[in-house]
């Protein structure tokens, strides 16, 4: 009988990922420079671009801002997990995770959960130096809007993230995800909306759950829409999540069953 | 009561070359592993496995503690099927594995320890004194607070028997367990291992070395390319406390082969 909460097991991820963070003193605060780099960037570029680019009838560096520090949370969050995955094949302590008392399943979910949670320092940083220290209005935004989409899309995310780990096991290239990710960044208007891309491409778009999010986030933050007015994004995630969560899983439980048997667990 | 049995159990690794294998030579075909490998450990009781390097000493270990299930036959641990009741053998197991970076470096050895006491459902009320209580029992009381990045080889193997002990398991699975101890040390851990066996712990323990095996031994198999060559049985009980080194090596070299194909290293002439 499990002594230990599922809460409990997820403090202890994040506190050990915390900890492993913040040791790597150097590292942390370069990441953190690298973020303020990025908002100076944006501001120039939107600068540069002039005040009458209003894509979604935003000004572009709150848009800019929102899309890019969302979707780097998003990609930042699946590599970080993917890194701790790799280094945990590479010492060996992956295979020792998996003959712990708590279910594989459950402990990838509970690992990838922390991943983003380290990134979402990052994440406040891009928004609070972006939006704050450059005074971006914000139109009165719906907080349970901003605390659905939020949570959702980190649903999501946290799926492509296991999906990445099992993959890594599987066939040791975890990276395909990220790639994946990678390539398709330019169909979820995080640098311009989606309404600029022709129709097929606005068509690929929609499949992609990264689009749903910042168009979700970026109503909710920028234009103040209300919960019900969010109902289209919110309502594709929910789907996505109800989706993606439990494939994720039974692909890692399988490819787990795959590498028992083949002795595959720490090839990488 | 058995704790451990495998009943003729096989396991294969099957080596697929990558595409283009003509720009190099990488080898295909299948290892065979373990090779219809039967054998029992009564509860409370020590086998030690011995044999040259690829004879399946870590398949076994690993069989048991379900990182690996086997392609035929079945291993089962205190009752549960490691192929169909993996969560329940994983409760009863504990395994120091021969890895010794298997670890969360940037954390200390006591965080370490915190960490995967959780993962092994520890109750939060002994938790603390759980972790203290191995650290001091493998001798890294006083380096508790220590990063293990900066641990010795030693003292990585020391942290892996502290992991291995944590859920106070029924069946310890030790894979060289010295291998990076200090003499002194190595001739301390087999005593402590003989005590855990009073206390009803079934131990498993692969090893090379012949002091080790009769040190802690109930029982020596010798394995070889993945076959049970011999499996005697090296009493104790009063008068009688272990079975003597040169024993065991003689033993081992009669029923192993280990010396008829393996290749030597020959000295310079």
């Amino acid at each position: 009988m499990t002594r230990v909460s599922l809460a409990e097991k997820l403090v202890a991820i994040i506190r050990r990922d915390v900890l492993t963070t913040v040791r790597y003193r150097n590292g942390f605060l370069l990441s953190a420079v690298g973020v303020l780099a990025e908002v100076v960037a944006f501001r120039y570029l939107a600068r540069a671009i002039g005040p009458a680019f209003r894509p979604e009838g935003v000004d572009y560096f709150p848009f800019l801002i929102v899309g890019s520090g969302f979707y780097t949370f998003l990609i930042t969050g699946v590599q970080a997990f993917l890194s701790t995955v790799q280094e945990a094949q590479q010492t060996g302590t992956l295979e020792v995770l998996l003959t712990t008392a708590t279910p594989a399943p459950v402990l990838i979910f509970l690992s990838a959960f922390s991943a983003f949670a380290g990134k979402l320092v990052n994440l406040a940083l891009f928004l609070v130096v972006g939006l704050l220290l450059f005074r971006v209005p914000l139109l009165h935004p719906d907080l349970v809007g901003v605390g659905l989409i939020f949570a959702l899309s980190l649903a999501v995310a946290v799926a492509m993230g296991v999906f990445a780990a099992a993959l890594q096991i599987a066939v040791q290239k975890g990276s395909a995800v990220i790639w994946v990710l990678g390539s398709v960044w330019f169909l979820t208007g995080t640098l311009f909306p989606v309404g600029t891309l022709p129709a097929p491409l606005r068509w690929a778009a929609w499949w992609i759950p990264v689009t749903h999010s910042l168009t979700g986030m970026r109503g909710a933050l920028l234009l103040g829409k209300s919960t019900r007015e969010l109902a289209p994004e919110i309502l594709w995630l929910s789907v996505a999540v109800l989706v993606l969560i439990p494939a994720s899983l039974a692909f890692f439980a399988w490819v787990l069953r795959r590498g028992r048997r083949e002795g595959t667990l720490s090839a990488y | 009561m058995n704790a451990v049995v495998f009943n003729s159990v096989s396991k294969r690794f099957r080596h697929s070359p990558a595409l283009f294998n003509w720009l190099g030579r990488e080898r295909g075909g299948v290892t065979e592993a373990l090779q219809r490998v039967s054998l029992q450990v009564p509860k409370g009781e020590a086998l030690v496995l011995l044999g040259p390097n690829g004879s399946g000493k870590t398949t076994t270990l690993k069989l048991i503690s379900t990182m690996l299930i086997p392609d035929e036959g079945e291993v089962v641990i205190g009752g549960a099927d490691t192929r169909g009741e993996g969560g329940s053998v994983r409760r009863k197991v504990g395994f120091a594995v021969a890895n010794e970076r298997s670890f969360f470096p940037r954390l200390t050895a006591r965080e370490n320890l915190e960490f995967f006491a959780v993962l092994e459902d520890v109750a939060k009320e002994e938790r603390r004194s759980r972790v203290d209580e191995k650290l001091g029992l493998t001798g890294l009381a006083d380096a508790a607070d220590t990063l293990v990045m900066k641990f010795s080889s030693g003292m990585y193997q020391r942290l892996g028997v502290a992991r291995a002990l944590l859920k106070n398991p029924e069946v310890l699975l030790l894979d060289e367990p010295t291998r990076s101890l200090d003499p002194g040390s190595a001739m301390r851990f087999w005593p402590f291992v003989r005590h855990l066996l009073w206390g009803g712990t079934t131990v498993v323990l692969a090893t090379h070395n012949f002091q080790e095996a009769a040190a802690v031994g109930d029982r020596i198999a010798v394995l070889r390319r993945g076959e049970l060559r011999s499996e005697r049985e090296f009493r104790r009980g009063p008068g009688v406390d272990r079975p003597k080194s040169d024993e065991v090596e003689a033993f081992y070299f009669q029923v192993s082969g280990d010396s008829e194909d393996i290749p030597v290293f020959e000295t310079a002439k």
